[in-house]
């Protein structure tokens, strides 16, 4: 019987075999890249060169966020303290702890010390922190329990769907503006909050921007 | 469905030319202009390299070379990032809030009032200090591009000491050493060599050397401000004194090539006077008028109603004619007995009905007129001008005398003299490049070897650094201590915004180590700080306000001078001077030969600072080196400037090919001196006259400045030249390449510029609406109500809250006015650094590439009369070089100018919108069209579709390139395939340097990517964030921003106040009031964009008495309603609805059709 297949036929399953199995790992790869968590940053927590304690300042002492974060209601950029603000308190407090050998270190050499970054936003995104704090958006809705964590980690994804599911709903979110730095503060139900929410929307003319150049330019 | 937009014709002359034309191949409509505007880039801009291999086949290079590199992901995530926070706090800074300081950057004729953005401590944007009564928050193009001087990497960054590299503390003991020298020698062989400072501390100082050093010689040398004008105002004025002007309350002015609304002017406040009596809100304003005769065409000449070309050797005889018409007209006795014994003779090239009936007009307003000159011209020419202005009152209140002092005490030619003979051995050069600028004639350089000690303090190591045996880095001002006077002689204060880069000194401190105002602790080692703060300008400040340093009251007035930069109650001395005309007649009889007017056909070279490198002094500035030049458009060079008529002449060619301008290179001399360059061919300068722009062909300069264009002071035959008789031209068979913007952006459609005379206007109020297109068309009406007019009327009606709505109390608009924009370029400055636009370099800008955001286009017209008028042959003489259309067209020889600022229009209706395949250029519910740089994929569907050409495509990283690694010599084959191939993929960073000068709020685009204005819409956000986060606006719900709070960076620079921008919103913004006036016209309306920037019609007030006047700004009014429609088959009908349109008078025309 004539051959109906040319000889290099004969390949094609090994062919098949080694595209599917590139398919298959790109595909794999692509879901391990884009679709894991890792890929927005949840979770990410890194070792600090000083072990600065949120859950003790924020939650045991409850200091103010904007004792540190003294920039927030004002700048786009919520800073991170400088040395200066650590030994407002530390040349009283804890003269000697080791934890703060660094701190120091800094105040005496006029050094910065190098904390490692969490939360960024991409290049080409222009949030600012004023005008959230300023609306009513916690802390708490970006960055979690700060008050609870020892070291500070990523606790939200901060990406594209996650800010504008706030601009579109803002009801659902936003409280009164004393009690935005609150990390415990509740409104009680869903419910409760929505019908505050909605209140405070209409009463201060909420309106976030919903098209790009609110945030890309 | 598809909407094909049939565009109707080009409205024609009776001679077949267009009414208004852009360069001399779209007046004669030549194939490579067209390429221009059918393209958006013409053919090859999109091939990567000119010999052949196209952009696909680099795809398939560069594909291969990618699966070579494979792809891993180990390194795609975010790495680790610190965060550094300061030590210790510094005062008043919160990261992210910008922080304004005044201060004043030192011009030659005064400082310009600043007020400096700095963005965690970086001086990061330019603007005027709003505060200052001159400067009302204005800025020009020198003052924005200073910014990126202060961030030049080539900037002189060391101490040098015959060639090697030294520490300041050397120089301090050396310096200081050499010093107690010529102190006992009583500076005998000592003269310091400066630029004009204008500044309190600086003359404080210079005050306290002379004393100490009493036989050594001051000299000020300033090549584009010779002092011809200070020496016949000190004898009229007495001494110390200058005449201003008060531009607003001029009624006429007459310009001798008088660049006073242009050129290098710190005073802004003479254009925005200027722009005040010009402006015309409605039929019954008034307007002034402006006459102006010059050789070369300047931004003045543009904004001239009536301008005639003339010599610059004839202008003295123009003068002299202009004068003995005022006296015979005024009686004027000392203005006669002046202009008795000058020659009488016929002047070849100038009406003299011109002179008669100007001169009639300006006597008619007797009191409320001035007549300028240029500042170079002989003091014989400036002493009668001064004696015509006094005839004429004006220095009862247009020209008023304020104090000003000239610490000159010799000359640059008898300083040269001085160091020939060995009676000047020690040189101190504070500032400026001598060994550049100084006339060849002069031989300074040669003189310069003659010296024992030479020591120069310049910004970059240059010309003169070379010969010198120390070079000391110059501080910038935006790093100093100082204090300047402003034009009207008020002391303003420069602070440092950062500390010096380069550890530079200025011209104060180098001064106080030679005077010994210097604290104790120098001595070579440790320099004492006393000596870099602001102790110097302290102590000056404390002499003239009569106060105590280190006292409370001192501290107070101090800091008040600081932070709003100049000192509100200070004294500006009225000059109590009287004018004593007794002394200029003898100026006048000394030199009257001057008065002659010249042979017709001698050919006469004029020399010009240049308007983006001024004297030189810019020339590593990147942001100048590509801004167009505002009448030629050209980049990157300079050129021999001619009109067709010089140019048919002396039988010299430009050529067009492939869309690059070639001029062909000629060799010119005079007296000895020779100079060969390039030619290029302009419309509206003086017959025989050619203009050579200064500044150009540094030896010794950065990365941008080299090789840029020849320079024009080797050619100069002794200081102060204004302009040389006895030019011969040799021409060569080469050509050289330009890079000139003037037909790049060209747009499809009609009537894009519009203009008419006043008394047109007061007619016919509507005119402006009713040209181009938008006589055949009715008024565009929307079936949809827009959302912000439903915003609108929710807000007044006080419907319930609606956030759709509330998203809508924004609605931004910009309205823009032609007849005061005067096209000098301060906005595309102010654009540029605004917006963190890159240059691209001469090779990129010849291909259309270049990256301005926003553009003047600039337009030249004329009017060719018919239909029974006489026609004026005298304005159209000669062949186009560059036809290709009708046979015989003639080029007019003194076109009138526009120019008309384009940027993205925000259209409502947005064409560009439509076509993005991503999305990546969406409408905001304020109106503006947006674009989202990261989503853009750069398929440039939307630049193809905007009828405006405003968008601009990155074809290359240019933000990424070094400053020597711009995209340059592409197409040179010579070069070579891999040459060429490295050009773009060459080294890429940009030096850490540069980049601080980019604004954070704006994204640095990268390759593949399409940017184009957005409204500064950073500035718009800010804005209204900053209005949200004051909590009494929060809990109030007021989010409307307050009226007129926000500025573009455009509208912001505007000297003229041309550009107004705001919230449509917002009645009470200026911009709804301007939008509405009548003469209000909105670009290509007939496609129905519906833009949301509107155009005010450009206003000329024609003396009717005038020859020509009848021409002046009706070149498109004439062609539409009476001209050749060219090739329109239904003419019958276009004629009637034409009469229609000059006769329905204040109806409103969309109701008619």
């Amino acid at each position: 019987m004539a051959n109906f297949f040319p000889r290099t036929s004969n390949w094609l399953p090994i062919k098949l075999l080694v595209a599917l199995i590139c398919l298959g790992s790109t595909g794999a790869l692509g879901v391990t890249y884009y679709a894991t968590q890792k890929y927005t940053r949840v979770g990410y927590q890194p070792t600090q060169p000083v072990p600065f304690d949120h859950s003790l300042h924020a939650g045991q002492l409850g200091i103010d966020c904007r004792y540190c974060h003294f920039g927030v209601e004002q700048s786009s950029h919520s800073n991170v303290p400088t040395t200066q603000v650590c030994m407002t308190c530390h040349n009283q407090v804890k003269q000697n702890s080791e934890k703060l050998e660094l701190v120091r270190e800094s105040w005496d050499e006029g050094e910065a010390i190098e904390w490692v970054r969490i939360h960024k936003a991409p290049d080409y995104v222009y949030f600012n922190h004023a005008v959230h704090v300023n609306s009513g958006v916690s802390c708490v809705d970006c960055h979690g329990q700060i008050q609870e964590m020892e070291e500070v980690w990523h606790a939200e994804s901060l990406s594209m769907g996650f800010c504008l599911e706030c601009h579109r709903n803002p009801e659902k979110y936003i409280r009164p503006i004393e009690e935005v730095t609150n990390m415990e503060w509740s409104a009680g139900s869903t419910q409760e909050q929505c019908e505050l929410g909605e209140e405070l929307v209409e009463d201060w003319k909420i309106n976030p921007p919903e098209h790009c150049a609110g945030c890309h330019r | 469905m598809k909407t094909i937009i049939e565009h109707p014709p080009v409205e024609k002359l009776a001679n077949g030319g267009k009414a208004y034309w852009r360069s001399l191949a779209d007046y004669s409509e030549s194939n490579e202009f067209h390429q221009w505007l059918d393209r958006e880039f013409p053919a090859g801009a999109s091939e990567f390299w000119g010999d052949g291999v196209s952009r696909r086949n680099f795809l398939r290079l560069m594909g291969a070379s990618m699966a070579l590199a494979g792809f891993g992901m180990a390194s795609c995530r975010r790495p680790e990032a610190a965060v550094v926070a300061f030590s210790k706090t510094p005062e008043w800074q919160i990261p992210g809030v910008r922080i304004p300081f005044a201060t004043a950057m030192p011009r030659r004729d005064g400082a310009q009032p600043l007020l400096v953005q700095s963005f965690d401590g970086r001086p990061i944007k330019i603007e005027g200090n709003p505060l200052h009564p001159l400067g009302n928050g204005k800025s020009d193009t020198f003052a924005q591009s200073s910014l990126l001087d202060l961030y030049d990497p080539d900037r002189s960054s060391r101490f040098v000491k015959e060639g090697e590299t030294a520490t300041e503390a050397d120089f301090i003991s050396a310096f200081t050493g050499a010093a107690q020298g010529w102190k006992a020698e009583r500076g005998a062989k000592l003269a310091i060599l400066a630029e004009a400072t204008p500044s309190p501390t600086t003359q404080r100082l210079i005050e306290d050397f002379k004393k100490q050093y009493p036989q050594a010689k001051w000299v000020t040398y300033e090549p584009a401000q010779s002092g011809n004008d200070a020496q016949a105002v000190e004898a009229a004025f007495g001494p110390d004194v200058r005449l201003r002007l008060e531009s607003k309350k001029a009624e006429a002015i007459l310009a001798f090539d008088s660049d006073f609304l242009g050129g290098s002017q710190s005073d802004l406040s003479v254009v925005r006077g200027f722009a005040k009596g010009r402006s015309v809100k409605k039929p019954t304003d008034a307007m002034n008028r402006l006459y102006v005769v010059e050789p070369a065409y300047s931004i003045t000449g543009g904004m001239a109603d009536h301008r005639a070309p003339l010599k610059a050797v004839d202008i003295p005889a123009a003068i002299a004619a202009f004068a003995s018409e005022v006296a015979a007209l005024t009686g004027n006795g000392s203005l006669s007995a002046m202009v008795s014994g000058l020659s009488k003779s016929a002047l070849p090239g100038l009406d003299p009905q011109w002179l008669k009936e100007s001169a009639k007009d300006l006597v008619s307003k007797k009191g409320n007129v001035a007549v300028l000159v240029g500042a170079n011209y002989p003091v014989a020419v400036q002493a009668l001008v001064l004696a015509i202005n006094d005839a004429l009152d004006a220095f009862k209140s247009v020209l008023v005398p304020v104090p000003w002092k000239s610490m000159s005490t010799a000359t640059l030619s008898e300083l040269t003299k001085m160091m020939d003979r060995g009676s000047v051995d020690s040189l101190v050069i504070l500032g400026g490049n001598p060994c550049y600028n100084s006339p060849a004639g002069l031989n300074f350089s040669e003189a310069l070897k003659k010296l024992k000690t030479l020591v120069h303090l310049s910004t970059h190591e240059d010309e003169t650094s070379l010969c010198a045996h120390w070079h000391v880095p110059m501080a910038h001002y935006l790093e100093s201590w100082g204090d300047a006077f402003d034009a009207a002689g008020r002391a303003i204060s420069i602070q440092p915004l950062i500390l010096p880069l380069f550890g530079g000194l200025s011209i104060d401190q180098v001064l106080s180590l030679m005077t010994g105002e210097v604290p104790d602790g120098v001595e070579g080692k440790e320099v004492d700080p006393y000596f870099k703060g602001p102790e110097l300008v302290q102590a000056t400040f404390a002499k003239e306000m009569s106060l105590t340093p280190d006292t409370y009251p001192f501290r107070t007035a101090w800091k008040k001078y600081v932070r709003e930069g100049f000192d509100n109650e200070g004294k500006v001395k009225p000059a109590s001077t009287a004018f004593n005309p007794g002394s200029l007649g003898s100026f006048v009889a000394k030199d009257r030969k001057v008065f002659t007017p010249s042979q017709a056909d001698a050919l006469e070279v004029v020399f010009r600072a240049d308007s983006s490198m001024d004297d030189g002094r810019y020339n590593n500035n990147g942001w100048l080196m590509e801004m167009p030049d505002p009448i030629t458009k050209l980049t990157w060079d300079n050129a021999v400037l001619m009109s067709p008529a010089t140019a048919e002449k002396l039988e010299l060619e430009e050529k067009l090919e492939e869309g690059i301008y070639k001029g062909q290179v000629i060799t010119l001399s005079v007296n000895g001196n020779e100079i060969t360059a390039p030619i290029h061919i302009v419309p509206g300068f003086a017959e025989g006259s050619l203009t050579l722009p200064l500044g150009y062909g540094r030896t010794v300069t950065g990365r941008v400045g080299e090789g840029a264009g020849f320079s024009a002071y080797q050619l100069m035959g002794s200081e102060g030249d204004y302009a040389l008789a006895g030019v011969s031209v040799e021409p060569t068979a080469d050509f050289y390449d330009f890079a000139i913007t003037q037909e790049h952006w060209s747009m499809e459609g009609r009537g894009i510029v519009r203009q008419g005379p006043i008394e047109y206007y007061r007619k016919n109020d509507k005119f402006a609406h009713k040209q181009g297109l938008e006589s055949h068309t009715p008024p565009n009406r929307s079936f949809y109500e827009t959302p912000y007019e439903t915003a609108r009327k929710a807000i007044e009606n006080g419907e319930p809250y609606d956030e759709a709505v509330y998203s809508s109390v924004h609605q931004w608009g910009m309205a823009i006015d032609l007849t005061t924009c005067t096209g000098c370029q301060a906005c595309v400055v102010a654009c540029q650094s605004e917006n963190n636009i890159p240059i691209v370099g001469k090779d990129q800008v010849q291909k259309g590439r270049e990256m301005h955001w926003m553009r003047l286009d600039r337009y030249f017209t004329a009017t060719v009369e018919n239909n029974g008028h006489k026609e004026d042959l005298s304005k159209f003489k000669v062949e186009s070089k560059f036809n290709n259309g009708p046979d015989k067209l003639v080029v007019p020889n003194a076109p009138e100018m526009v120019t008309q600022p384009i940027l993205c229009m925000q259209c409502e209706n947005a064409p560009c919108e439509t076509v993005c395949p991503v999305n990546a250029t969406v409408h905001t519910n304020e109106g503006l069209n947006a674009m989202a740089y990261n989503r853009c994929i750069g398929t440039r569907y939307c630049a193809n579709n905007c009828p405006y050409k405003v968008r601009r495509f990155n074809w290359f990283d240019y933000n990424q390139r070094q400053l020597d690694q711009l995209y340059i010599s592409g197409r040179v084959k010579e070069q070579g395939w891999v040459e060429t191939f490295k050009r773009p993929l060459g080294p890429k960073g940009t030096e850490e340097l540069t980049k601080m000068s980019k604004n954070p709020n704006v994204t640095v685009r990268m390759r593949g990517v399409i940017e184009k204005c957005t409204f500064c819409v950073q500035r718009l956000e800010e804005a209204k964030i900053n209005h949200k986060i004051k909590r009494e606006n929060r809990t109030t719900g007021n989010i409307m921003v307050p009226t007129d709070s926000v500025q573009t960076a455009c509208q912001q620079a505007c000297p003229a106040e041309a550009i107004t921008f705001g919230n449509l919103q917002d009645k009470n913004s200026k911009v709804v009031e301007v939008r509405e006036r009548k003469h209000a016209y909105k670009l290509l309306d007939y496609l129905n964009t519906r833009p949301r920037v509107s155009y005010l019609a450009k206003l000329k007030n024609p003396n009717p008495a005038m020859p020509g006047a009848d021409l002046v700004g009706m070149s498109l009014i004439n062609a539409t309603s009476h001209g050749d429609h060219g090739g329109h088959d239904d003419h019958g009908d276009h004629g009637k609805s034409h009469d229609h349109d000059d006769h329905s008078d204040a109806e409103d025309h969309g109701g008619h059709h």
